[in-house]
């Protein structure tokens, strides 16, 4: 370590973030790779430095705090770090230390005020949850009736894209009689957004009402259409109870066409790239499953991008992003369609509905032709058998 | 300067897209309705909390209402207001306009003197924008209504406000004590403080007053003070967009377009 | 039960009508309230009396026969030519009690919100605001109004039986404005009042009109998307004839067509207006959040299937480079016509 006693101006800044932190800050020496390997330095150079932003709060000097937004939770750093520090919890807990000083960006206050008061954070009456669904016809859950509770999420209820997702899902569901159950308008937000933009002691607040309801509802298997969701529901909510068991629908399908339940018999004969969405991939582990679904449609071929599994580039709309402008030039999307442009695919696939609405305007915005974003459960539901 | 002191007024309401009118008895169907603060009244308290910021003041929050007001009352507290007090008496319900101001003013007057009362622009259920020039005049304080920006002159006691109007903006300066209504979306609430959560929410008492608490005359609160009655309530035709395609030649459809929104302009 | 300061049987069968002016101008609201006030005084057989006070504002006085009212009761002062409501509430009031009109009507603007607001207070009285429509029963002589509540999701019809006058304030543009008739006969009455610079405690230190964007608070909003290629120019010059404001989605923005300032949507400007125009706009979730709470919203889009729709009052399937100029012509045109 250089130095560092000499820099030492505001210990408590330091012990605050050690303190929210369990400690883990500890071992970062400021060696850098994390800032080598962040993708704001394919767009942007050296100016976000995760690096430094600890560095700072080292010394007691954190006042950069735009760049402490910029941060999308992609974890790209992450398995890089030679001390394993984990960047992405330090970063939340840097941004409830900018709570707690109220030095926050505009909109973010709204944006919390959403879920309090809505239950979602797109600012969308709570009484409206299930009117994607209103034709369909669902079944609250009853976990002696249903192997699954499938968990819509607030985009897919809301945003009319996403809601595409579900009503994939509930196709093929009902399409291999495989009996599932919705909370419909009790269907809790899952508060990852809350999560990532560091308001600690909220997202416990919704952690563990949320688990509440779950185990209320003696919850077994979750279904999750969102990894943003399936990631909290799985690493950082409470215990629900014994039987509680997350997955992200990728997961779910791929087991079951594993054990023979699913079989797709219709051909989609396109040529595929798939991108990992970060909370699936590189959070989760979540790097066969999906492979395994596109595989097991008749007519799909796979091709990988340049950067893929572990390297896949993130879409730029985690850690809050959604929610914040990224000016044109900064977008990571808009790397990540070229790159998929560049293996000749015609359909960039993916399993996130944050994923979808990043790379369609990256493909809008870059004006690339003939290149389509799905969803895997969009393709899946294209070739089921009528 | 601690003896800067700020009442705000805020409401709880339904949430509007909750309410329903019952077709048969006219009446609303409020009951499993989910409730929120009045968004404008939000305004209103950020407004007093960057006050508080600025000069120390001392924020109060001042309701009227049932006592399942009380948890959100603590909401207010947790963002960090001081105090909290609900006026709350059977008495009281039924108010219009006229009452509701008559009874706000007696809990004002019980709580001392405060140097501003901010209010919120309207109320999103009533809607009538009324209480604060109300309050104003059954207290004999100026006002300023519709504010997106306030400046304090403690020295000269004295209160500046940017005031919205047509096409434009004016200043308009007062004496304190004065009422302030804050235009509505002019500044973002901020979250509540987890720091004070607990303690808001779990231990700080909320005064709970009653019609003799603020020494209010019977005949002037609640139905008895109301000249308003209402005779009906009807069904306003819900927000969902009429996705209308407009047919015709282009030359047509602009007639078409220009007769159909006429009505909303 | 309170009581009013003159109760009903003291009531002049009269509608009176204040006149809101700003700079020796009467607004449009009053004119509307004018009109409406006339057919409401016809049907009763009751008589109309506008209420004009100012500095310079005489002229404007036989205007408001000509605009329907039998009388008008004018008070000139210099203290009354910009509104304050210790001034106008002070002058008004003896207006009132020599009057003793049975109802008065306001326009619901900010400054005709703060005088009936602080004016029903002092007359002990009812107040009904923001009014969307007005009856008067001719037998008994009761104004029912019309208001909205609940984002205006509910309706609710008021009375106020007992106390005098009965008080509504009306929203702008819900009653047409009546033709002048140059012809017609009135009176116009110049009152004696009160008033020294002592009773005003409020102090106009600034006056700005015209200045820079607030999307928020516009009525109407004309928001441009790729679909119309960097146009901004044509948007401005509609948004202008509709009094309203320019917004854009992200990619012109993006593209420097248009300032950030002016982004609608969830990363820029929730907007509320009464009208939002989408013209060349796909319609992403993003963006519609912007526009969600508007009254009404118009769609211009050449794609039928364009998601916009779905969030749309009244969907135009045409290229928006070619119906706003249209649109924008017949407007001009009709313009003209009335002029004439």
């Amino acid at each position: 370590m250089e130095n560092a006693d000499y820099f030492v101006l505001d210990d408590e800044l330091w012990e605050e973030l050690l303190a929210l932190t369990d400690g883990e800050a500890a071992p970062c020496f400021q060696c850098g790779v994390c800032t080598a390997s962040c993708p704001w330095g394919l767009v942007r150079g050296e100016t976000f430095s995760v690096r430094k932003l600890i560095r700072q709060v080292q010394l007691g000097t954190l006042n950069e705090q735009e760049d402490l937004w910029l941060c999308t939770t992609c974890s790209q750093c992450e398995p890089y770090c030679p001390r394993g520090v984990p960047v992405v919890e330090i970063i939340q807990a840097l941004r409830y230390m900018m709570w707690k000083r109220r030095a926050i960006l505009e909109g973010l206050p709204s944006l919390l005020w959403s879920v309090y008061w809505n239950n979602n954070p797109w600012f969308q009456p709570p009484s409206q949850r299930t009117q994607w669904a209103l034709t369909l016809d669902l079944p609250t859950y009853d976990p002696d009736h249903h192997d699954i509770l499938l968990y819509i999420g607030c985009t897919a209820s809301y945003d009319r894209r996403a809601q595409n997702l579900a009503h994939s899902l509930i196709q093929i569901l009902r399409a291999f009689q495989i009996p599932f159950g919705v909370l419909g308008e009790d269907e809790p937000c899952c508060g990852e957004t809350i999560l990532r933009l560091g308001h600690l002691p909220y997202f416990k607040e919704i952690a563990e009402a949320g688990a509440k309801i779950f185990r209320d509802r003696g919850v077994g298997k979750l279904v999750a259409i969102s990894p943003h969701c399936y990631d909290v529901f799985l690493n950082h909510y409470p215990e629900v109870n014994r039987d509680f068991e997350p997955l992200h629908y990728t997961e779910y399908l791929a087991s079951v066409i594993e054990t023979g339940g699913l079989k797709f018999q219709k051909t989609f004969d396109r040529k595929v790239t798939y991108h990992d969405p970060c909370y699936l991939g590189r959070r989760n582990q979540g790097y066969e499953a999906p492979r395994k679904i596109l595989e097991s449609i008749p007519g799909v071929t796979l091709v990988e991008m340049e950067n893929s599994g572990m390297d896949a580039l993130c879409c730029g709309g985690g850690g809050g992003r959604m929610w914040m402008e990224t000016a044109p030039g900064e977008r990571f999307s808009d790397l990540r369609v070229q790159e998929a442009a560049a293996t000749g695919a015609n359909v960039i696939a993916t399993a996130c509905p944050f994923c979808i609405t990043c790379l369609e305007d990256g493909v809008k915005s870059m004006g690339i032709e003939g290149l389509e974003v799905l969803d895997i459960v969009e393709i899946a539901a294209q070739v089921l058998q009528k | 300067m601690t003896d800067f002191k700020i009442v705000v007024c805020m409401k709880v309401v339904p949430k509007p897209e909750e309410i329903r009118v019952d077709p048969e008895t006219r009446r609303l169907e409020r009951s499993q309705v989910r409730s929120e603060f009045n968004p404008p009244d939000m305004n209103a308290l950020e407004m007093a909390l960057r006050l508080k910021d600025l000069y120390n003041a001392r924020v109060i929050i001042l309701s009227m209402g049932p006592a399942f007001f009380e948890p959100y009352l603590r909401i207010g507290l947790a963002m960090g207001a001081d105090e909290a007090f609900l006026l709350s008496d059977r008495r009281f319900a039924g108010a219009d306009t006229l009452a509701t101001t008559y009874t706000l003013a007696k809990g004002i007057e019980k709580l001392g003197h405060p140097d501003l009362i901010i209010c919120g622009e309207e109320s999103s259920d009533g809607a009538t924008g009324q209480v604060p020039p109300g309050l104003a005049e059954w207290l004999g304080i100026p006002q300023i209504t519709l504010v997106t920006d306030i400046e304090m002159d403690l020295e000269q006691r004295v209160v500046r406000g940017r005031r919205e109007v047509r096409g434009g903006h004016e200043m308009l300066e007062v004496p304190t004590p004065a009422v302030i209504s804050v235009k509505t979306a002019s500044n973002e609430p901020r979250f509540m403080d987890y720091e004070i959560k607990d303690k808001a929410f779990k231990q700080t008492k909320i005064g709970v007053w009653s019609c003799e608490d603020i020494e209010a005359d019977e005949g002037y609160i609640g139905v008895p003070g109301s000249p308003t009655i209402v005779t009906g309530f009807e069904q306003a035709t819900i927000r969902e967009r009429k996705r209308e395609f407009l047919p015709g030649a282009r030359d047509e459809v602009v007639r078409r377009l220009l007769e159909s929104i006429q009505d909303y302009l | 039960m309170v009581a009013s300061l003159y109760g009903v049987e003291d009531e002049q069968k009269a509608i009176w009508v204040f006149l809101e002016q700003m700079e020796g101008e009467v607004e449009r609201v009053s004119l509307e309230i004018l009109s409406k006030g006339r057919q409401l005084a016809d049907e009763a057989g009751w008589s109309l009396v506008g209420l004009l006070l100012g500095h310079q504002v005489s002229d404007q006085a036989e205007r408001m026969v000509a605009y329907g009212a039998d009388e008008v009761w004018l008070a000139v002062h210099p203290l009354l030519e910009y509104f304050t409501v210790d001034a106008y509430a002070h002058v008004v009031e003896q207006a009132m009690l020599k009057g003793r009109p049975s109802v008065f009507l306001c326009g619901a603007t900010p400054n005709g919100r703060d005088l009936a607001g602080r004016l029903a207070v002092r007359l002990r009285t009812g107040l009904n605001a923001d009014c969307t429509d007005l009856r008067l029963n001719p037998e008994n002589g009761m104004l029912t109004s019309e208001v909205t509540g609940f984002g205006g999701g509910v309706l609710a019809l008021l009375e106020s039986p007992h106390h005098r006058p009965q008080m509504s304030t009306v929203r702008p543009g819900v009653f047409p404005m009546g033709e002048e008739d140059p012809n017609r006969e009135g009176h116009v009455h110049e009152m004696e009042f009160e008033l020294a610079e002592g009773m005003i405690h409020t102090k106009l230190i600034q006056r700005v009109v015209g200045e820079g964007v607030d999307l928020t608070q516009t009525p109407v909003l004309v928001c441009g998307g790729r679909g119309i290629e960097g146009k901004f120019d044509m948007l401005q010059e509609f948004a202008h004839l509709m009094n309203g404001e320019v917004g854009a989605t992200r990619p012109p923005v993006d593209e420097g067509h248009i300032e950030r300032e002016r982004q609608v949507g969830q990363t820029g400007v929730v907007c509320r207006p009464k009208v939002a125009f989408a013209c060349g706009i796909s319609g992403a979730f993003h963006f519609v959040v912007g526009i969600q709470d508007a009254d009404i919203v118009v769609a211009i889009n050449s794609d039928p299937n364009a998601p916009i729709f779905e969030y749309t009052d009244f969907c135009i399937v045409d290229d928006a480079l070619q119906f706003v100029p249209a649109l924008i012509e017949a407007i001009q045109m009709d313009r003209a016509t009335a002029n004439d």
